[in-house]
């Protein structure tokens, strides 16, 4: 069935490859998107942002994959590169994520290159955004990583489709969490573009996490995302329409205290600093058409978020 | 035609046994052949056909600068350079090949750099369209200044309707474009001989990758497939992709005319003639000095008869198809010579209002009558996985609205915004996902144009009854209608 909706009609997707069932966070199997549980914030409502960097921590849980959970997620991974299947929202909306960093980037005046762009994707699934950004002229390397390892063999398998992939350096996956990737050693050393998108929502606490990410954007790059709104229409859309009435997605897919509202993105990082040029764009899936921008609708919908770290 | 490429390059399933065994031969007899090219070497466009629609779309990609570092590679089964125009050629003995580029086409021509490498001596752009019903007379004129509802014609609005040139000159300039920019390894008088999937290797996948055995012993795999290899497209016939239609039966007799002199208008305002005859419709189009192109489309009894006429004939026959009845026109084709004379004799007694017709056919260039098959045919859908089809390859049309070569164009065009589109966002060009709007945007309107061309045919054979007197009434009144007749000829144009 076509989901009728942007919202969350793709993110339930990923989800249901890793994740399918709910469970309580001591008995959860690693969350493709959400590796981290440093902080064991478990709040039901309104995200607490930490705004105290979570010390390197290593007692995330490890992964307890389920093993039907496994057979499950195996049947549908099958199908992540399938453009008809269940990931076919996400494919489509990946052109959009390229323009939005276009657009971010030709937005700051910068002195840094526009060539031999490093980029750090975090939670890559099955590398739909990894294979393009490697794909594109102006692109050195891509490193992802997924801390499952079922998705990144397709990521790996569909990899060897490409021979401009398969350049040496040009496309490495990593299977690993972004708390146990070494930091670099030096600002410079960090990637000119890190990617989060469609994982802020799955994990518990994003402010320890974000800050696990921030060491690795280099002076002057950016660290992407896309994520939606917690609001009564993504509430109704995602909880209601999608697992209730539709039936799309597994009932309890969902955990929409997890949502992230754009204002409290926003307000967040201008509390961190060395952090600016905050840019959004709202998004929405209108069946029929795609992917289009909707100005405003971050506000209750899916949005892309990008923040640069100052030079 | 029986498809050119063994089937076993079908994705799909053999469908027949005979047909699987057939394939497993094939592939014994190219492995034998080539055992020495290992590996094939890897290109992100593979286009089979060097006619106008293929030579568009690699010039179109190679003048981009968001596509121009793909590595491309061509293969055209004829010697391209010997079928070039002269560059220096007299505007003398045009070629009987000629279409009518639409200025959308045009356009997309000059964007891509190519328009300027054209002989332009031998372009004809013409601005009056005369059409008429051969059984009721009712007519509707074309031209900008009619058209207009609003007050007279700016001097910056278009006067030109459509630009008549030779196939030959389009090719030509496309390839002088293309030897300017470069880039493209062209493999000339070089057949495909076959076309399978590629194997995975250790290191590489190349599974859903086309591989191409051409006939110079290479072998080529391709990120995406071009096929502008035309009706019969072998590029179709891999990808499993079906083409339906019907043969009208029908030909189109097509030859170059010497007429009496420029025309009406003069050298500066050329005018097409088109008169619809229950057998097909019959038209004369304006080339440079006094010259036109004509295409009739008739039955194939009738084409085989005018083909065997003497030229004296020849030029008879094309001027009472303009001029007498019907009826007149049944008992010419029945004789075996001396339609000079019965039409001159004819044409005494049939009142003319001469201003409303071509004027008169003296001659015919030797060599250039020449007749082929009438078909509508639309592949099912324009692309597959690492294929896409472009041009004759996709759509075949009946000739009367002259649409043919810049369905082509436009496809092309579409074709290079979609490749493009791609790589700035690093989509895999040959992916279907990456594919999907070259399909969209060009599905829907050559299926519209495949069908009007194919209604016009069918109202227009229909000899008496109601539906004459309808289609008069229909001419007539779009005639009348200004903005009515501006949508039309919008549509021809290749506007919006
Ligand atoms: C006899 C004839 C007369 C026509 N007359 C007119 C006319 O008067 N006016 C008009 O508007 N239209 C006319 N048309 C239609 C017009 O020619 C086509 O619409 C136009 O040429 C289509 O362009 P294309 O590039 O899609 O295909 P084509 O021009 O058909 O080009 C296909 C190319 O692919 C090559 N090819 C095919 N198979 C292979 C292979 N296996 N390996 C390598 N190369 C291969 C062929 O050699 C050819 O050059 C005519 C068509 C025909 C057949």
């Amino acid at each position: 069935m076509k989901p009728s909706n942007s919202l969350r009609a793709i993110r339930p997707i990923q989800r249901h490859l890793t994740a399918p069932s709910y469970r309580p966070t001591s008995a959860r199997p690693v969350l493709r998107q959400a590796p981290l549980f440093a902080s064991a914030t478990t709040s039901a409502s309104p995200i607490r942002f930490s705004s105290t960097a979570s010390s390197p921590q290593k007692e995330h849980p490890k992964s307890t994959v389920d093993p039907t959970e496994v057979s499950h997620f195996n049947a549908l991974a099958s199908s992540w590169w399938d453009p008809v299947g269940p990931s076919r929202l996400l494919h489509l909306m990946n052109p959009l994520r390229h323009t939005f960093i276009s657009r971010c980037r030709a937005a700051s005046s910068s002195a840094s290159p526009n060539t031999n762009l490093r980029y750090l994707d975090i939670g890559c699934g099955g590398g739909i955004f990894a294979e393009s950004a490697a794909r594109l002229a102006h692109t050195a390397s891509v490193t992802a990583i997924d801390p499952t390892p079922e998705v990144l063999k397709i990521a790996e398998a569909h990899k060897r489709r490409d021979p401009t992939l398969a350049a040496p350096g040009k496309l490495t996956y990593i299977n690993s969490s972004i708390e146990d990737l070494p930091q670099p050693q030096t600002p410079q050393e960090g990637y000119d573009i890190v990617s989060l998108f469609e994982v802020l929502e799955h994990v518990n606490a994003p402010g320890p996490f974000l800050e696990h990410i921030m060491p690795h954007v280099k002076p002057g790059g950016w660290l992407v995302l896309s994520t939606i709104s917690r609001t009564w229409t993504s509430w109704l859309v995602t909880n209601v329409m999608a697992e209730d009435v539709l039936g799309i997605v597994p009932k309890g897919t969902h955990d929409w205290a997890k949502y992230v509202n754009e204002t409290e993105l926003r307000d967040w990082f201008q509390g961190k600093p060395g952090w600016g040029d905050l840019k959004t764009l709202g998004v929405m899936y209108v069946p029929g058409f795609g992917w289009k921008e909707v100005t405003g609708s971050e506000g209750w919908g899916n949005y892309f978020f990008a923040v640069r770290r100052a030079e | 035609m029986p498809p050119r490429i063994p089937c076993r390059a079908h994705r799909a399933a053999c469908p027949t046994p005979t047909a699987a065994v057939r394939c497993r031969t094939r592939l014994q007899q190219t492995r034998f052949a080539s055992t020495s090219a290992s590996a094939p070497e890897i290109y992100d466009v593979v286009c089979v056909g060097g006619g106008p629609a293929g030579l568009s779309l690699l010039a179109g990609l190679k003048a981009s600068p968001t596509t121009c570092g793909l590595k491309v590679a061509l293969i055209e089964g004829q010697d391209i350079q010997k079928n070039r125009l002269p560059k220096d050629a007299s505007v003398v003995g045009f070629s009987n090949r000629c279409s009518s580029l639409t200025p959308a086409s045009v356009r997309n021509l000059q964007e891509i750099g190519a328009w300027r490498h054209a002989n332009a001596s031998r372009i004809q752009p013409y601005q009056e369209m005369q059409v008429w019903d051969g059984v009721s007379d009712a007519r509707i004129s074309f031209d900008w200044d009619t058209a207009r509802s609003l007050g007279p014609r700016k001097p910056t609005q278009p006067t030109t309707i459509a630009y008549m040139i030779e196939n030959v000159n389009t090719v030509s300039a496309l390839l002088g474009r293309l030897e300017e920019l470069g880039g493209v390894d062209m493999f000339a008088s070089t057949k495909v001989d076959a076309i399978e999937l590629g194997t995975d290797t250790e290191q590489l996948d190349l599974s859903s990758w086309p591989v191409l055995s051409l006939s110079n012993g290479k072998s080529l795999a391709a990120r995406l497939l071009v096929g502008a290899d035309g009706a019969n497209s072998p590029v179709r016939t891999f990808a499993g992709i079906a083409s339906r239609g019907f043969d009208y039966s029908r030909h189109g007799v097509v030859a170059t005319l010497d007429l009496s002199t420029a025309g009406w208008g003069g050298p500066d305002h050329k005018i097409a003639y088109q008169r619809f005859l229950p057998s097909g419709p019959i038209a004369m189009l304006p080339m440079p000095g006094n010259f036109a192109t004509l295409v009739w489309s008739t039955t194939p009894e009738r084409a085989a008869t005018l083909k065997s006429l003497a030229p004296n004939d020849f030029a008879a026959m094309v001027n009472a198809g303009f001029r007498l009845s019907p009826a007149d026109l049944e008992y010419l084709h029945t004789l075996p010579s001396g339609q000079a004379e019965e039409v001159a004799w004819r044409e005494k007694h049939t009142p003319t209002n001469e201003r409303g017709l071509p004027v008169r056919v003296t001659d015919v260039q030797a060599g250039s009558v020449a007749s082929f098959p009438l078909r509508m045919r639309h592949a099912d859908t324009y692309t597959g996985e690492r294929v896409a089809l472009v041009g004759d390859a996709a759509h075949t049309i009946h000739p009367l609205a002259g649409q043919g070569l810049n369905q082509g164009q436009g496809d092309a065009a579409a074709l290079v915004r979609t490749i493009s589109h791609a790589v700035q966002t690093g989509q895999d060009i040959g992916s279907t996902l990456a594919l999907e709007s070259y399909n969209e945007a060009r599905y829907a309107e050559n299926n519209a144009m495949l069908g009007v061309c194919d209604k016009l045919h069918r109202l227009y054979s229909v000899e008496s009854g109601p539906i004459v007197g309808l289609r008069s009434l229909g001419l007539r009144a779009v005639d009348a209608m200004g903005p009515l007749k501006g949508f039309f000829m919008n549509r021809a144009a290749g506007g919006v």
